[in-house]
């Protein structure tokens, strides 16, 4: 079934992008339920566009409720069983319908499920039975059992419940009691709640829901802090493949593995990633290689100057670094204080040697591993400075911005795009350094991994150098605008300024989300096919979805000619959220037109080369077309 | 030498009918040594013979015993062989125990409706059962770590279902 899901999510792209290329009036196609097709598609897409849903805790217990009548129609069962068999099935109807008409008994036999006898049982209603928890005797009719009739006292039930009731939902799976129970028959859910305390009750309520969720293969909690949504996944999704979702509260993950969202890494390379980060070993490694237990107490010391007379901060113990002697010595009996007889001594005995190598072997593959991981931790650390700069700019920078400038802020909506651009590619790009570690280890040995190497890193520099620029325009341009504006005494707010700033940041966003739409589609396409898909490069541009047709210069100018402006992020860019919808910002109509390969927003409208790298310009006709 | 637990109506009751049940009908090959203080038994028993005719522990007299908790019968008792432990894949020579009708939670077997002369049974049958006489595997590095306390506490992963 990846086959299906893997067919619907390019669907969905190509709508998106059918969506980019489209006319003003499509424009907000993608807040349409109903699919009558827009300009540009060429089918009708039934599945939805994104392949998860997120359940607010209120819709959890109505979709609960389907989940069962659904199964209660079809089998002809009480809720209570049809509750008992989900659960075994792990919420799969189909499953639970196939699996219960073909092994009718032993489906009931290993839930407990045992055919209620008939009234008749009951007669000896008045008879005094014995308890076999507490050993003493009632009437049968204040004792209860579960359908296989064996009886116990109240007391003895309702402990039996909150004892299994405290020891979590395994307590959903309650049976009887009694060691002559053959057939192990289930404890009904009417017994527990009748017998349970108010707050117990509750509690296993509450398991029943959360039964819905944990033991069901399409569902999953948000991990957001404090966030008690769920996430449903609508689609058939392969084994281990990964999936990000982003829930209402703003957390976004990998529905498969619960890590941060990663794509387009996959969960396996994640893992490995963060275990070897995590790794003790690492450290060690480092450790190791880098620094030498001081003689005299142990501290590792690092050595930061190039003459062997160390001294160690902690004890201020000094010694010599290649013997670990103490430099008193070396002074009286070598003469010389920057030689070490006794090094050369050792070393030609072979001594040094071995050990040498093994330091040099874990340096070098220690360095491999932190030239990424520095990486991979830079990345990830400034998004999490960019993730707390965009709250803060939106929160309390865009109403300032819109007093100044007066203009409404949803016509600085631009800005939120701009940073909410950055914090996700921020992401995808330090997930590309976990990418990297692990996909071009045979770099040095195999012509062809370091050349596919050599194409991923520089797909990566291109994305990560775009980036910067957005980053930087975003944190400093901006706050220098913000500073000026509140400074009247400084000349006040430069309107013009703030116009080029606009656009200039409108423009950097695009060229951004391209160049990480490239290397995303290439990351999750693999290397293997590079050679060909790069010779058809050109034809590409025109693609399925009609981007480069009706003068649409936007896409072509923005991110090269692959780029058609997803970000791999549904919905997120659309046009109108961007808050701009009547002053339609195609690049064509800002007076400028962007690089493809430095992306200087160049003024010319007419140039065929960029006026600082002198690249010729992409995209049909050159600056022809760029209004309609 | 256990101290005495004080134990909620019910279980003192409980305990004392199974007392008077055991003294009238005995559990075959076991007898009550000592059940001072009431919260505390312990059982002699006589090693079984085994299928066919095997006499793998039938010279042998064991001592078992059963300390009663709070919360028994809803919680299992704390059952363990005094030394010296038969020599048994299942049985560790601190008096560890790894069967699963003595431990509640996710895996055990427990019910509160077991009784201590159905327990000893079982023990018994998993003496007779048995067909090779050795230690459970890690048995040294077992006890070492867990030492004396209680068997409830260790983590038990109950396979073995033949012995």
């Amino acid at each position: 079934m990846s086959d299906d899901s893997e067919e619907f999510r390019s669907g969905s792209e190509d709508e998106e992008m059918s969506d980019y290329g489209a006319s003003d009036a499509d424009m907000d196609v993608e807040d349409d339920d109903d699919d009558y097709g827009f300009a540009g598609a060429e089918e009708v897409s039934t599945v939805p566009k994104v392949p998860y849903k997120v359940l607010p805790k209120e819709d959890l217990n109505k979709q609960r409720e389907k989940a069962l009548r659904e199964v209660m129609d079809v089998l002809g069962i009480d809720e209570d069983t049809a509750m008992r068999v989900l659960r075994k099935y792990k919420w799969d109807s189909s499953r639970v319908q196939e699996e219960w008409f073909s092994k009718y008994d032993q489906v009931r036999e290993s839930l407990g499920l045992v055919d209620e006898p008939g009234p008749s049982g009951r007669a000896a209603c008045e008879a005094e039975e014995r308890c076999f928890i507490c050993f003493d005797s009632f009437p049968v009719r204040d004792m209860r059992s579960a359908a296989c009739r064996h009886y116990f006292c109240k007391d003895c039930w309702r402990g039996y419940i909150t004892q299994a009731l405290s020891s979590g939902p395994a307590c959903l799976d309650l049976r009887c009691p009694s060691t002559e129970c053959k057939q192990k028959a289930c404890v009904p859910c009417a017994l527990v709640m009748e017998l349970a305390s108010g707050e117990e009750q509750s509690k296993y309520s509450t398991y029943m829901v959360r039964s819905f969720v944990e033991d069901n293969s399409s569902m999953c909690w948000c991990t957001g802090k404090n966030c008690e949504n769920a996430i449903q996944c609508l689609v058939d999704r392969g084994p281990d493949e990964a999936m990000d979702v982003i829930c209402s509260c703003s957390a976004t993950f990998c529905f498969n593995c619960k890590e941060e969202a990663h794509r387009p890494v996959s969960c396996k390379t994640v893992k490995t990633w963060l275990t070897k980060n995590s790794a003790e070993s690492e450290n060690m490694n480092w450790i190791l290689a880098n620094t030498k237990p001081c003689p005299k107490c142990s501290r590792p010391i690092e050595k930061n100057q190039g003459c062997m007379h160390m001294t160690c901060s902690q004890c201020r113990f000094e010694f010599c670094w290649l013997c670990q002697g103490d430099w008193k010595e070396h002074g009286e009996r070598t003469g010389g204080f920057y030689a070490c007889n006794r090094f050369e001594t050792a070393k030609k005995k072979g001594e040094y040697d071995d050990e040498s190598r093994r330091r040099e072997n874990a340096k070098a593959s220690l360095e491999r591993y932190m030239h990424y991981f520095e990486r991979f931790d830079a990345h990830s650390k400034a998004r999490e400075k960019a993730r707390l700069d965009a709250s803060k700019v939106s929160k309390d920078w865009l109403e300032q911005l819109a007093d100044i400038t007066k203009t409404p802020t949803s016509q600085l909506k631009f800005i939120n795009e701009a940073w909410n651009q950055i914090v996700e590619c921020r992401r995808m790009l330090k997930w590309t350094y976990a990418y990297g570690y692990y996909a071009f280890e045979d770099a040095d040995r195999n012509s062809e991994v370091a050349r596919h190497k050599g194409f991923f890193e520089f797909l990566q520099g291109d994305a990560e150098r775009s980036l910067e620029r957005l980053h930087e325009a975003a944190e400093k341009d901006l706050g220098a605008h913000v500073t000026k504006a509140r400074n009247q005494a400084d000349g006040g707010f430069d309107a013009d300024a703030f116009q080029t700033f606009r656009k200039n940041l409108i423009g950097l966003t695009d060229v951004t989300a391209g160049f990480f739409d490239k290397l995303v589609k290439q990351l999750e396409k693999g290397f293997s096919s590079m050679e060909a898909d790069y010779a058809g490069q050109v034809d590409d541009g025109a693609g399925p979805s009609g981007v480069n047709e009706g003068g649409e210069q936007a896409a072509g100018a923005a991110g090269g000619p692959a780029a058609t402006g997803t970000t791999g992020h549904k919905g997120r860019r659309s046009k109108k959220a961007r808050g701009v919808d009547e002053d339609v910002v195609l690049l064509g109509e800002q007076g400028f037109w962007t690089c493809n390969k430095c992306t200087y927003n160049n003024q010319d409208l007419t140039a065929r080369r960029c006026e600082v790298c002198n690249e010729a310009r992409a995209g049909p006709g050159g600056g022809a077309g760029n209004r309609r | 030498m256990a101290q005495a637990t004080r134990l909620s109506t019910v279980a003192q009751r409980r305990i004392q009918s199974e007392l008077n049940e055991w003294m009238r009908s005995p559990p075959e090959g076991c007898c009550l040594e000592s059940c001072e203080p009431m919260t505390s038994w312990v059982v002699i028993m006589q090693g079984p013979e085994g299928a066919g005719g095997v006499r793998l522990y039938s010279d042998e007299v064991f001592r078992v015993r059963i300390d009663f908790g709070e919360q028994y019968p809803l919680d299992p008792p704390d059952v363990i062989f005094l030394a010296p432990a038969p020599i048994h894949p299942h049985i560790y020579s601190n008096g560890h125990i790894c069967l699963d009708i003595l431990y509640s939670g996710r895996n055990g077997g427990w019910s509160p409706a077991l009784t201590m002369s159905k327990v000893v049974l079982s023990l018994r049958s998993m003496l007779a059962s048995n067909t090779d006489k050795r230690k459970p595997p890690g048995d040294a590095e077992y006890c070492a770590r867990v030492g004396n306390r209680s068997p409830k506490l260790s983590n038990w992963v109950f396979e073995d279902d033949k012995v």
